[in-house]
């Protein structure tokens, strides 16, 4: 997409998403908007120079020079980061999302780790890869086959990742997430809970097969938690160094097509040698990532994922 | 609570619908002249031809215009010998009755010329149409802004005559009575000559159908010399009577498009459109989930507690209830928001 014209006045570029048109073209009443957020996914906020030698007035001059692209038509390829409403006005800190790759789920410390020199979660396709890979830090066994032996999982916490405000401080209400978003790829895999061995059904996948997960606290118990660790420092139990609010931890349960169909990993990946415990194994791979996003306070963490399978 | 979604009531949008106009002009040297032909499309079936704005057999090519001609059953012209004299009666019942439809009877009616069927008058019984493409005339040509000028010259003294037609009182008076929508009637309204004019300004000579983009002009147009009215060169050469009894369609269509001069109209699209305002109160949107609005947790564009948070607008989603993004809207430039600031955007989507 093109940048905007920005030298004369504030204009308004507008478009229908491809969802959009689907749904219009369905005719069946589901293009109906009820709701709007504001985005500035364009805007980089480190560009607030507060230093700047020429006055208050010159802090937010490269971030108003910023040039906007033209909207993009995807609906997942836009309106990644949004405003948020809170109406206190005095809050320095906001909470995020961390990968909490330090709390030992199961027997194993390291059951929530990724894999160490890749930064991803490895996800097998079949039972081979399995018997060959899974005992290894930050493997998932995808086939569910081997949960109850496998410990493996993706954890996120959410909190004030910050040493100023001690840790076993409560988090504000207001910034406590209470509901999660995960959306991943639906065609290479779905979500399942840390215990059981089945996967859980999406709410809904969009027109670009992206399945979207709601889990909500006090709902979704096996999902969703709050983290109760307010003794120990940051690394011990969570990745959150101030005030802890709720965590939410799943596994994720390959697609029947990439158990068993090599078609997507020759479409969409590649292979590679990964040294296994029982030395180097040819694998395929799909890298992919799964979205987190708090629904209530709008931020979100994008979690690197590879699909694995033997070649 | 926070929150990232703001619900749209009923009173933040709106219906409107507005036209919008654009201006088409076609030169004369596109129809006949600058690609050689090249840009004109014939048939086996030999009933119409078709009009590319540049050689058809490119992808680039946009198709502006077809061009057929045709005559009553009643015409004096119609003659079983004629060449496609089937063909152009057909051409002409199939125009009629789709333009003009049928009388109590069932029977087809004739073009009338001034467009007051009911009392009789003059029919215009032969007629060369021109069926302008959608692509260009969108969904309606404007009323009164349809000009055409013709060379109507003697052949012997070649097009140093002209004639401009036009729908003049279409913009303030037009005819309800066909069953394709509202159409004007067309009039002479210059004439150009170096001898005595067939035409006198104020003549009608035609109709145009503004909704099915077709012009119907009657054949007469090019007869202002009797003898030698169109053509530019053997064997196109010979008065509108002979051609329309002695040469195909093809070919009359080809002597029209050697005497058009140039043709423009003003195209209407009829925009649907809905107005969201979005609405953003001094106490909303004044924080970001944008990854470098933090430093750890910390905001860091705020010092201390005291100061105002604020953020700064690209992008505005519109949603449906079950959260899918609909459509986007992208600002030219940032905006800033901040506790201090209450902004208004006005989102219209065409439809």
């Amino acid at each position: 997409m093109a940048f905007l014209d920005n030298s004369g006045d504030i204009i308004l570029d507008a478009v229908l998403t491809d969802t959009g048109r689907y749904r219009l073209s369905k005719g069946d009443g589901t293009f109906k908007i009820a709701k709007f957020a504001l985005g500035d996914e364009e805007i980089n906020y480190g560009n607030y120079n507060t230093g700047s030698a020429s006055g208050s007035a010159y802090y937010d001059l490269d971030i108003l020079q910023t040039p906007i692209l033209e909207a993009f038509t995807n609906n997942a390829s836009t309106m990644k980061t949004q405003l948020i409403s809170i109406p206190r006005t005095d809050l320095l800190f906001l909470p995020v999302l961390r990968i909490n790759n330090v709390f030992p789920e199961g027997s194993t410390s390291g059951d929530t780790a990724l894999v160490a020199s890749y930064n991803s979660y490895f996800v097998t396709c079949n039972d081979a890869t399995t018997t060959s890979t899974v005992s290894m830090v930050g493997v998932q066994d995808g086939t569910l086959a081997t949960v109850s032996s496998n410990g493996s999982i993706i954890m996120v916490d959410q909190g004030l990742d910050t040493t100023q405000i001690p840790y076993s401080f409560n988090i504000d209400q207001q910034l406590k997430e209470t509901q999660y978003i995960v959306q991943i790829d639906s065609r290479l895999g779905q979500l399942a809970n840390t215990n059981g061995n089945t996967g859980k059904n999406p709410s809904f996948v969009d027109d670009d097969s992206i399945a979207f997960y709601y889990f909500s606290l006090n709902t979704d118990n096996s999902y969703v938690s709050d983290i109760t660790d307010t003794t120990n420092p940051e690394g011990v139990n969570s990745t959150i160094a101030g005030p802890r609010g709720t965590r939410i931890k799943f596994r994720i349960k390959a697609s029947a097509e990439l158990m068993t169909s090599d078609y997507l990993f020759t479409k969409l990946g590649g292979t590679f040698t990964f040294i296994a415990e029982g030395g180097p194994v040819s694998e395929k791979y799909i890298d992919t990532f799964v979205r987190v996003t708090g629904a209530t306070t709008g931020y979100s963490i994008d979690l690197p994922v590879r699909f694995i399978k033997n070649a | 609570m926070a929150t990232t979604y703001k619900n749209l009531l009923n009173s933040d949008f709106t219906s409107n619908k507005t036209l919008l106009h654009e201006s088409i002009p076609i030169t004369g040297t596109i129809v006949s002249g600058t690609y050689a032909e090249n840009n004109i499309k014939n048939f086996s079936h030999g009933m119409f031809q078709s009009v590319y704005d540049y050689p058809y057999l490119s992808s680039s090519a946009n198709h502006i215009f077809d061009i057929t001609v045709g005559y009553s059953n009643e015409s004096n012209l119609s003659s079983s010998t004629n060449v496609q004299n089937k063909q152009k009666i057909n051409i002409y019942n199939e125009m009629s009755q789709l333009l003009v439809g049928y009388d109590i009877t069932g029977s087809i009616q004739q073009f009338d010329e001034d467009g007051d069927i009911a009392a009789g008058g003059t029919k215009i019984q032969e007629a060369i149409f021109v069926n302008m493409a959608r692509l260009l005339t969108k969904d309606e040509v404007k009323k009164g802004s349809f000009i055409f000028k013709a060379q109507t010259g003697s052949v012997n003294s070649l097009p140093t005559d002209t004639l401009t037609i036009n729908d003049a009182s279409g913009s303030n008076g037009y005819k309800v009575n066909s069953p394709a929508g509202e159409y004007g009637v067309l009039y002479v309204s210059a004439v150009e000559t170096v001898s005595d004019p067939w035409w006198d300004v104020g003549d009608p000579c035609g109709l145009i159908y503004y909704q099915a983009g077709i012009a119907v002009l009657t054949a007469s147009v090019f007869q202002n010399f009797g003898t030698y009215g169109v053509g530019v060169s053997n064997p196109l050469v010979g008065s509108m009577n002979a051609f329309l009894t002695g040469t195909a369609i093809s070919g009359n269509c080809e002597a029209f498009r050697n005497r058009f001069n140039n043709l423009a109209y003003n195209n209407t699209t009829e925009l649907n459109s809905t107005i969201y305002f979005c609405r953003a109160n001094h106490n909303e949107f004044n924080y970001s989930t944008n990854p470098t609005y933090l430093s750890g947790s910390k905001i860091v564009v705020k010092n201390n507690t005291q100061e105002n948070p604020l953020s700064y607008i690209t992008s505005i989603g519109l949603y449906s209830a079950d959260n899918e993004l609909l459509a986007v809207a992208k600002l030219s430039e940032p905006i800033k928001k901040d506790p201090t600031t209450e902004l208004t955007f006005r989102v219209r989507l065409d439809y």
